[in-house]
């Protein structure tokens, strides 16, 4: 204990000693922790917003859906006997915080200056706890030429029949204001093509590439459009108080409703709109259940964060080995420059094992002070970026990044992972130096002198 | 007196390039315990190899060292290392300290290089150490803060404070000027007459020669003489012939 003390203290003095050399790989080490854990708060930033977004505008974090055949050749997304499957939902779900259920159409959406294709959500707004807490209302001048800079309109109004709500971008597209109204037109499932108007009562901000795709309206509106019962829906969406816990939650009640003798689809990672052409390529009748997560909902979109992380990954694999060398060869010349000390403290009777233990000493406090003030600063910059809430200007990266504003999330464990991962590289590169040291014999050292 | 150091049939030799340099030849020598004894000759003779073999940083090409009567050549590097850190104390030419340690660390790291002691244990062995050198005013300075003489009085006390059996000091006084020198070898001089312990130095100091019990002549390697074993001698003659070589 009191060995290591003092080889603690030699250590810390030779860092302070060798000023010049220590300061610049600790800023090395420090900016390469820093830009770690701001990739990191990024990715996770991200991840974020493709939860917020997802769980918004798509998806509950369990989803109960499934699909209708009359023939083999058909492919409904409607599930019958709604009230069952929510009742069912409600009291099997362990760790429930709350259901919805929604209706689904895909559908153009037409004005008189524009048209575009978008899926529709048909909700009762009193219903849905989240959707009216997170979605934020757009300034006019947002999405409309010569706007004013107010909010017009109101989510609420969704309880009105034939109503929208839409966000910012399809306003620009659609060239509408809160007040004006959209044809929505598609074909039933009996093959006739419908159309229903509504009326747009409030525009939202974008949240991400996700609401391209999505407007929301009445439940009744969808029902008509698509001369479909309200005993139906197009999916019973459900919140736990634990997001993590989707996954599990999805096998626990794939066996509840099998022991209720529902017919269910294998599990397929996909949201449903990519399910069509395959379940229509299927030969059954009748319906089945599907149950995704909010992950598979929005699987066409985790390459982002693939992509992000492999990026990271493969910067900082680079930046890291260039510390690594840079690392070596100032521990090199270290231990040449005390070739005359390691001969001396060698002849006193310092075992190999100590001098090892000394040197590694030296360059993993090096790399802990280093990244720890590398991440501790990463973290402050990233909260500080966040808080700034700077608007992303490229409507390409608002979409990759699913979020307007530029938002990173400091994640505590990955913080604390990156601060070890890069002392841990640091006491790695130091190892062959160390060692190199460690095995100079007492005699070669002393002619150094 | 008991040998406490025993050189048989000791060759050294070294690769230089296809050559092979024979830095010793057949040295034969004993050491008693509690002996005062330089090892004197020109440049090249061998004193720093043979100094090495008996510090056990080194081991012989050919024959036996024997120290405190284990044979160097049967042990390994880690027996070898334990063997200096319980058994020997080192002085060297230019001090070498560690640079980062105040005095008091730098006598104190032998100690805590062999472990055992409980802090207060340390201490004290470590200020009657400091005290013996007189050097107690100085005790939280660097080495870079002393002088010559003030660096090799730390020196010895570190090699003396975990009380070894032998001190071996390799041309002690060649870094200091010659009044410094001499009341170096004083100081060691005293150390070995109240501790009794057994002193082995090199020089190419006359004066330094002078104050030896006993002085073993090397010439190219072999032992050109031996001087009187275990006695405190007269040896101002010897010293005077070998202050022309
Ligand atoms: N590592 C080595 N490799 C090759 N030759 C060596 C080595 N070390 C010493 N020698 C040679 O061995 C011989 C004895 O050297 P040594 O250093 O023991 O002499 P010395 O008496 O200490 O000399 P000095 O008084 O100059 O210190 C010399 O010829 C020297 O050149
Ligand atoms: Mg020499």
């Amino acid at each position: 204990m009191n060995r290591l003390r003092i080889f603690l203290i030699i250590a810390f003095r030779n860092l302070i000693q060798a000023r010049r050399r220590t300061l610049l790989l600790s800023v090395a080490i420090a900016a390469v922790t820093m830009l770690l854990v701001l990739l990191m708060s990024l990715s996770q930033g991200v991840n974020d917003n493709l939860i917020r977004s997802a769980t918004t505008l798509s998806a509950g974090h369990v989803n109960v859906s499934g699909f209708f055949k009359a023939t083999i050749g058909d492919a409904a997304p409607i599930l019958d006997d709604r009230a069952t499957i929510r009742t069912i939902v409600e009291q099997n779900t362990p760790g429930l915080d709350y259901v919805i259920d929604r209706q689904r159409g895909w559908v153009s959406a037409i004005t008189p200056s524009g048209a575009l294709q978008t899926g529709l959500a048909g909700i009762d707004i009193d219903d849905e706890l989240h959707f009216p807490r997170v979605v934020q209302l757009a300034l006019e001048s947002a999405y409309r030429e010569g706007g004013q800079d107010v909010v017009l309109g109101d989510v609420n109004k969704l309880r009105e029949p034939n109503t929208a709500v839409i966000f910012e971008g399809q306003a620009r597209r659609l060239g509408v204001t809160v007040g004006d109204a959209i044809t929505f037109r598609s074909q039933t499932y009996r093959g006739i093509t419908n159309t229903v108007d509504a009326t747009v009562v409030a525009v939202a901000r974008d949240i991400g590439l996700l609401s391209n795709f999505t407007i929301f309206v009445p439940k009744q509106t969808v029902l008509e459009l698509y001369q479909l019962s309200d005993k139906t829906t197009g999916g019973v969406l459900i919140y736990l108080k634990d997001i993590k816990k989707a996954e599990e939650t999805m096998g626990h009640l794939r066996q509840v409703f099998e022991e209720r003798g529902y017919d269910l689809m294998d599990h397929q990672p996909e949201p449903f709109f990519a399910k069509f052409n395959s379940v229509a390529g299927e030969d059954w009748t009748g319906q089945k259940i599907d149950m995704t997560t909010w992950e598979d909902e929005v699987s066409f979109l985790t390459w982002i964060l693939t992509a992000l992380d492999t990026i990271s990954f493969f910067l900082i694999t680079i930046l890291a080995i260039i510390i690594a060398i840079g690392i070596m060869n100032t521990m090199w010349i270290s231990v040449r420059e005390r070739t005359r000390e390691l001969g001396t403290v060698r002849a006193m009777g310092m075992t190999r094992r100590d001098v090892l233990l000394l040197f590694m000493l030296e360059a993993t406090m090096l790399g802990a002070f280093a990244s720890l003030v590398g991440g501790l600063f990463g973290a402050a910059l990233a909260s500080a970026i966040s808080a700034a809430t700077i608007p992303i200007p490229l409507e390409a990266v608002r979409a990759i990044l699913l979020s307007d504003t530029l938002h990173l999330a400091v994640n505590i464990q990955h913080l604390v992972l990156s601060i070890l991962a890069m002392t841990l590289v640091t006491g790695l590169s130091a190892l062959w130096p160390s060692s190199r040291a460690a095995r100079l014999q007492p005699v070669q050292a002393m002619q150094n002198t | 007196m008991k040998p406490i150091v025993e050189l048989r049939q000791v060759s050294k030799e070294y690769p230089l390039g296809k050559l092979v340099v024979n830095a010793l030849r057949d040295v034969e020598m004993t050491i008693a315990t509690g002996e005062f004894t330089t090892i004197a000759g020109p440049s090249g003779s061998g004193k720093t190899t043979l100094l090495n073999l008996l510090g056990c940083i080194d081991v012989p090409t050919r024959g036996t060292v024997l120290v405190d009567g284990q044979s160097t050549s049967d042990l390994d590097d880690r027996a070898l290392t334990h063997l200096r850190l319980h058994k020997l104390g080192f002085i060297f030419q230019s001090f070498n300290l560690i640079s980062v340690l105040t005095l008091f660390q730098n006598v104190e790291f032998p100690l805590l290089l062999q472990g055992g002691m409980t802090k207060a244990e340390r201490t004290q062995r470590v200020l009657e150490m400091v005290e013996r050198v007189d050097l107690t005013p100085q005790l939280t300075q660097r080495p870079n803060e002393l002088s010559g003489g003030q660096r090799q009085r730390v020196a010895i006390a570190r090699a003396l404070v975990t009380r070894p059996r032998i001190v071996l000091a390799d041309e002690p006084t060649a870094n200091l000027d010659s009044a410094t020198g001499q009341t170096i070898i004083e100081l060691m001089k005293e150390i070995n007459q109240s501790d009794q312990t057994t002193f082995l130095f090199s020089t190419h100091d006359p004066r330094v020669m002078e104050r030896a019990d006993r002085v073993i002549l090397l010439k190219d390697g072999r032992i050109a003489s031996l001087g009187v074993e275990s006695e405190a001698s007269d040896s101002s003659g010897q010293g005077a012939e070998l202050g022309n070589v």
